[in-house]
């Protein structure tokens, strides 16, 4: 680059060895263009040796390009870098000389050649061009020109290099020496000298800048790599497999645990894929979830997985989208897997308990429940009145324990996925017909009015745990009726719904305005906005209601309106809690609300059979 | 209805085949009072076998789970022999799932009864059973 700017290689032969550049006065007679040329030469030949210095941020390096250009430029004998320390002694750092005379380089020169009040004078901007050093006009002190001439110095040109320190504002000198004969310098050797003295000042104050930048990044990056030391010292003690995946699905980050169970090294994890590492089975099985999370979403699923080294452990794998600063895109995702499968035995050992219990308690249940309802029909003898309420008592709690069994085996099937739901085509008119013929004897022991108002539609469920469902709504419902009260149940499709809302009152909970928001708005509008996805059931009474800060909570195991109600109307506190499994496994949602004027209404949503809604829907269960 | 009927008039004599003596107990006590049916029992698979050979009832009650020959096992027995595969069998199980609901069905089962029942309106559950098929 330098080259191509520079002047033409042709040229510096003709250069005088004291003149100043080349001119070639023989052709060009015009004074003025002559020194357009000069000029044009001068500034080409600063902007390359301007070049060369910036090749370089090291300090070094610039300072003996420096000398090496303007030995070279001025035919100088010797040019020098001398830096003048704190102290105020110095020594050349840098030397360009010809190799018939001595070099100075790491000479100290005595402090009397060069006194502080002349170090004053060039802090100010003196520049001192001395055509001969024996010339009295030169003014030099004696000790200096004995200094100089056991170097054969016959004249020097000296510019100040300044520093922007005020502590020290002489940086230094660069000098040029002529050796052997004096010689005259004219003003364009001294402007060269000068305006690179200008250049190594900045080079200096950029050196001190980039010093310090170095301390600063070398300062960031130690208090970074403490930072990450804290961070793997920290993520090896958590029994957590954690690791960082970029957008392309590589490694950038894993703890020690991560290395265990891959039976692999850092350095080998690091910049891999995780289809390298799982293998193609496992990395099927995570490719969704890790899709989903490099496209910003939280995921976490509980997961059998295949170790490389062929162990199966159960897992749960959480992914977490690392946005960027302006939370615009996503630039990886951070992955946790936490080992479950103890917690899984525990479970199974668990269900596999209360499912024992549960069945073992089925048999002498039948006995003792067939052996009161025996002595309770009289058919084996009178009892006393006294007698016969004992016996009642016993009864009744005994039915109640049966239900209780049930609904905890019930409980358990559905929540350990034991259960697979069985869905089918079915009629919606049917179900609600089957759940009606079944609790009519209730309702009329009750001396409650049971009104259905079927729907022909058809639905996609499993018939018998959607019987069972609203069975359970409608019975509730029978329990919490007075004498003379009337229970519906109804079915309705969500524009249909949508419209008769205004007939409920009272705040839903948040998840429940989130189940009717979507009722109205959401899932059923999926697909064609004129075909709706799901129907909405409803079982209205006109019992007392539910109290605001129970309508959610009734739906959790065991939580009932009043505790005493166990008692008093026979339930297990366990029915809404299966209900709302039930539909949930459907695809479906259940909420209560109060009425405008007195009791309660129940509501579920079902998946439709539709075009957008085929019957593959997948409600399967493990 | 009619098929209620049907069963009402049909059934005459009734095997039940339980290990558990309090539940023959309360069965034969349940369907007596409740019904004019001529109530058996058998203790065991075996047993049960021969009973039904040798009496021919109209109904077999069947416990699934039961020591040495279970019910899976007796039904099957039942279906083989020439003298008893014609009777309609019901399971009585205290494990009610629906797949195993289904996998009672898929091998010829008439019917299943879930435990725990009542044994007074076990005749009403025996005759609905038959009357679904």
């Amino acid at each position: 680059m330098a080259k191509k700017r520079g002047i033409p290689p042709q040229k510096t032969p003709q250069r005088h060895p004291k003149s100043p550049l080349p001119i070639n006065s023989v052709e060009i007679d015009n004074s003025v263009e002559i020194e357009l040329r000069r000029q044009t030469q001068r500034i080409q030949l600063f902007s390359e040796v301007t070049l060369k210095i910036r090749q370089s941020l090291q300090l070094k390096d610039i300072l003996q390009t420096t000398v090496t250009e303007v030995q070279r430029i001025l035919n100088a004998d010797r040019v020098l870098i001398y830096q003048v320390f704190a102290d105020g002694t110095g020594k050349a750092i840098s030397e360009a000389v010809l190799p018939k005379y001595p070099s100075i380089l790491d000479q100290a020169f005595p402090e009397e050649v060069f006194p502080s009040d002349y170090q004053t004078l060039y802090a100010q901007g003196r520049v001192r061009a001395i055509a001969n050093v024996y010339d009295p006009a030169a003014e030099l002190a004696d000790c200096l020109v004995e200094f100089v001439a056991q170097f054969d110095i016959q004249a020097k040109l000296i510019v100040p290099i300044l520093s922007a320190f005020e502590s020290q504002p002489l940086w230094g000198l660069l000098i040029a020496h002529q050796c052997g004969t004096p010689r005259q310098w004219v003003e364009f050797e001294l402007e060269l000298m000068q305006q690179l003295a200008d250049q190594i000042s900045i080079a200096i104050a950029q050196g001190v800048l980039m010093e310090n930048l170095e301390d600063v990044v070398a300062t960031r990056t130690a208090a970074l790599r403490r930072s990450e030391e804290q961070l793997r010292l920290i993520t090896n003690a958590l029994p957590v497999l954690i690791a960082y995946v970029d957008q392309a699905q590589c490694y950038r980050f894993n703890n020690q645990a991560y290395e265990e169970w891959v039976g692999l090294p850092v350095d080998r994890i690091f910049g891999c894929s995780l289809h390298k590492i799982w293998g193609k089975v496992s990395y099927q099985q995570m490719q969704a979830p890790i899709q989903a999370a490099l496209a910003g979403q939280t995921m976490s699923y509980d997961h059998e997985m295949q170790l490389p080294q062929g162990m199966t452990r159960s897992v749960n794998i959480t992914y977490v989208p690392h946005w960027d600063d302006a939370q615009q895109g996503v630039l990886g995702c951070f992955e946790m897997i936490t080992d479950i499968s103890e917690r899984k035995a525990i479970e199974r050992m668990k269900d596999e308990f209360i499912s024992v219990v549960s069945h073992e308690l089925r048999t002498p249940l039948t006995s003792i429940h067939s052996a009161l309802k025996i002595l309770a029909s009289g058919g084996l003898g009178r009892l006393s009145a006294d007698g016969q309420q004992v016996l009642e008592i016993a009864d009744e709690n005994t039915d109640r324990l049966v239900r209780l069994v049930n609904n905890v085996l019930d409980l358990q099937r559905i929540e350990s996925g034991a259960v697979t739901m069985n869905p089918q085509a079915c009629n919606a008119a049917d179900l609600m017909q089957k759940a009606t013929d079944e609790m009519q004897a209730m309702a009329q022991q009750q001396g409650v009015e049971l009104v259905t108002t079927p729907i022909d539609l058809a639905l996609w469920v499993d018939a018998d745990y959607i019987v069972q469902a609203i069975t359970n709504l409608l019975s509730n419902a029978i329990k919490f009726s007075h004498v003379g009260d009337r229970v519906r149940l109804t079915a309705q499709l969500p524009s249909e719904a949508k419209a008769s809302e205004g007939k409920a009152s009272g705040d839903k909970t948040s998840e429940d305005k989130t189940s009717g928001d979507k009722t109205s708005e959401g899932k059923v509008s999926e697909g064609k906005s004129d075909q709706p996805s799901q129907i909405q059931f409803q079982v209205c009474d006109q019992g007392p209601g539910i109290p605001e800060n129970k309508l959610e909570q009734i739906f959790e195991r065991f939580q009932q309106v009043d505790s005493s109600d166990a008692r008093k109307k026979g339930g297990t506190g366990l029915g809404l809690t299966i209900c709302r499994k039930i539909i949930e496994q459907h695809g479906g949602k259940i909420w209560a609300e109060n009425q405008l004027e007195r009791g309660s209404i129940f509501s579920f949503t079902l998946p439709i059979v539709t075009e957008q809604n085929p019957p593959s829907l997948g409600i399967e269960v493990e | 209805m009619n098929s209620t009927i049907e069963y009402r008039l049909t059934i005459h004599r009734i095997l039940i085949i339980d290990d558990e003596e309090s539940i023959q107990t309360v069965v034969k006590f349940g369907l007596t009072l409740t019904t004019p049916w001529q109530v058996i029992t058998a203790s065991s698979g075996a047993e049960g076998i021969s009973k039904a050979q040798l009496e021919q009832p109209d109904v077999i009650l069947l416990d699934v789970m039961m020591p040495e020959m279970d019910g899976i096992s007796t039904f099957q027995e039942l279906q083989r022999q020439e003298k008893t595969q014609h009777i309609p069998v019901i399971f009585l199980t205290a494990k009610a799932q629906a797949s195993e609901k289904r996998l009672f069905k898929d091998i010829g089962v008439d019917g299943v009864i879930t435990k725990p029942f009542n044994a007074m309106d076990l005749s009403q559950q025996i005759i609905g059973v038959l009357a679904e098929g």
